[in-house]
């Protein structure tokens, strides 16, 4: 494509939204020429501090800028409503959209298939993928350094809710406590082990008809079997954490935000952390990940390469939190 | 050479384990306050905090201890873990904005009030932006009383950071012009130091009068874009201006050799680092005292 521009448009500027246009500005050849939020306040405040951007009321409003991509970056409830009239509008062939994909796997499927009848490229911002640990990880695995996998343990806590009254919580459009945490570990096993499916949940504590403390079982075709906890009214998380422990049969991987080990069965062991890892980035924004993904994204669209987690992988953890949610229903 | 408050708040960038070791003492402004007075007397003349509820309760503890005057401030706004945590449970930035005006409402910092109104009224993010500065700057003299040194406000890394990748040239001219105004030094804190200088600069402003608080380390962590580049930057500045933070990359480094490794560099003005225990604050400012002065 030569010096040209992408030309990038955001829906929604809640912290992801700001978060991605920031980071979107700074990276060479792209260049975001509209935003858009529903809220009249957060639009009368932008246009204000951002005054040569555009900022639209409707996702629809994006017709005519003539956009490579579209960054959806609404609360979850919105997404497909979002995605649907970017490619229906033929707003742009190109979406990113933050986790999770869809609110349900009804969604996520017509999704799916949208993205597909474009032919564009599509994403779906699960971050931890783009961790120095876990990337570490996955080649630790992918190498084979712990022999065939048996089985793993997991966990996504947050201290997010602790000690926040209940009627003070307005949660919802963050999808519930295994759409905004436990989707991180689910995206996670997935990018190890492969499909996965929900063998069982269970809640240990339920707010207002949502569980907030939970446990499900994973079990993959090849045998794998797993356990993920989550919750985000976790004491002492003052930052939410993902980990895991992976048994092998020649030893076992541990790994969470700030460090991965590995550990043989002759006792030999490894730990690198995030200091050890070159977490540096040529703009780092919060964290060093969000601009290591805008650019993975970002390049998949120059060369015209499928980006992951993919629309379509991205769905199957839809699919697991509907099924964890079913399971909960029915207590098994 | 500053006391560090990341301890305090249950910080560790090296592991979330330490981080929940550390919770004890943010939950003990008195504890916290003795430290501070401790580093104090091993040769720390300040306090890098960013502006909670904890760390006001901090200074609160050193102003009934008669050491307030000991110490110059350099604050950190806003405190953006509490602000996002505050977003995340009230539905997002709205419902932020929302939980905002109620407390300056009740803080009765009427100049402060009438700025918002107006700011609110004409969405005008300048005069939100003052609004902001004087409610925090309330804050800080009301916990720490008349005798407090406030020497520097610093503007959160998130905030530069963001300020920084969106061009906002009016935010750092407006972020100095209101601090300049009120006899504090304006301060900015960064993860992309060489970028800041630049921009600076370039919407004309004596970066050399402002503070920097920014990560110096030997093994370059959080230097960004990389070791090399933000070293450069430094050893172009033409008067000191930085106050290096992360100088033990987040506990990964000794004190002894994070210390020989800023010893070495030019135009580092001072130095921010974070102490748990009694222990620990006399060793760190011993050290940091042999080294560096």
């Amino acid at each position: 494509m030569g010096e040209r521009k992408l030309r990038v448009g955001v829906v929604g500027l809640g912290k992801m939204g700001l978060v991605h246009t920031s980071v979107l500005n700074v990276l060479p050849n792209v260049e975001v020429v509209a935003l858009c939020d529903k809220s009249d306040l957060i639009r009368r405040f932008f246009k204000k501090v951002l005054k040569h951007v555009p900022i639209l009321d409707d996702a629809e409003n994006l017709s005519g800028y003539g956009l490579d991509a579209v960054y959806v970056t609404t609360p979850i409830p919105y997404h497909c409503n979002v995605a649907r009239t970017v490619y229906q509008k033929k707003i742009s062939d190109n979406v990113f959209v933050e986790k999770t994909l869809a609110a349900s796997f009804k969604e996520a499927e017509e999704l799916c298939g949208l993205a597909r009848r474009s032919g564009g490229v599509n994403m779906v911002g699960y971050l931890r993928r783009f961790y120095v640990t876990f990337a570490k990880a996955k080649s630790l695995l992918d190498e084979g350094k712990i022999g065939d996998v048996s089985s793993f343990k997991a966990y996504a806590f947050s201290s997010d809710f602790v000690n926040t009254k209940v009627e003070n919580r307005e949660s919802g459009d963050r999808g519930g406590v295994l759409a905004d945490l436990g989707s991180y570990g689910m995206d996670l096993a997935l990018w190890f082990f492969g499909d996965l499916s929900v063998k069982s949940a269970r809640a240990e504590s339920i707010v207002q008809n949502n569980a907030e403390v939970l446990r499900f079982e994973l079990c993959q075709n090849q045998g794998i079997t797993g356990i993920c906890d989550v919750s985000w009214c976790m004491k002492d998380y003052r930052m939410p954490e993902v980990g895991f422990t992976v048994d092998g049969s020649k030893g076992t991987v541990t790994v969470n935000d700030d460090w991965v080990e590995l550990r043989l069965r002759d006792d030999a062991s490894s730990r690198w952390y995030r200091q050890d890892l070159n977490d540096n980035v040529p703009f780092c924004l919060g964290l060093p990940e969000y601009y290591r993904e805008d650019k993975y994204f970002v390049s998949c669209l120059w060369e015209g390469r499928e980006a992951e987690p993919c629309f379509e992988s991205a769905s199957k953890i839809d699919k697991m939190i509907e099924d964890v949610k079913n399971r909960l229903r029915k207590g098994d | 050479m500053l006391v560090g408050d990341n301890p305090f708040h249950g910080i560790s960038h090296l592991s979330q384990e330490r981080s929940k070791a550390r919770i004890s003492v943010s939950e003990d402004p008195d504890a916290a306050a003795s430290l501070v007075c401790l580093a104090l007397d091993n040769g720390a003349n300040g306090f890098m905090f960013s502006v909670s509820e904890t760390t006001l309760a901090i200074l609160k503890k050193i102003r009934e201890k008669g050491e307030i005057s000991r110490l110059g401030l350099y604050a950190i706004v806003p405190y953006a873990y509490e602000y996002v945590r505050l977003a995340t449970q009230t539905g997002g930035l709205v419902g932020l904005a929302k939980r905002f005006s109620k407390q300056l409402v009740t803080s009765r910092n009427l100049g402060a009030i009438a700025s918002g109104v107006k700011g609110v009224l004409g969405m005008n993010p300048e005069a939100l932006l003052r609004t902001y500065l004087s409610y925090e700057i309330s804050r800080i003299k009301s916990a720490a009383g008349k005798d407090a040194r406030i020497e520097s406000v610093l503007l959160h890394e998130v905030i530069t950071d963001m300020a920084l990748a969106l061009n906002l040239d009016w935010l750092f001219q407006a972020y100095s012009r209101y601090l300049f105004k009120h006899h504090i030094t304006p301060g900015f804190n960064t993860c992309n130091f060489p970028t800041l200088v630049t921009e600076l600069r370039e919407c004309d402003m004596e970066v050399e009068e402002t503070f920097v608080a920014t990560p110096f380390n030997r093994v370059g962590f959080q230097m960004n874009p990389s070791r090399e580049k933000c070293e450069k930057t430094l050893r172009e500045m033409r008067k000191p201006l930085v106050v290096a933070i992360s100088m033990l990359a987040a506990g990964y480094l000794k004190l002894p050799e994070a210390a020989d490794y800023l010893a070495g560099l030019p135009n580092v003005r001072g130095v921010a680092v974070g102490v748990s225990n009694d222990k620990h604050a006399m060793e760190t400012f011993r050290i940091l005292n042999e080294k560096l002065r």
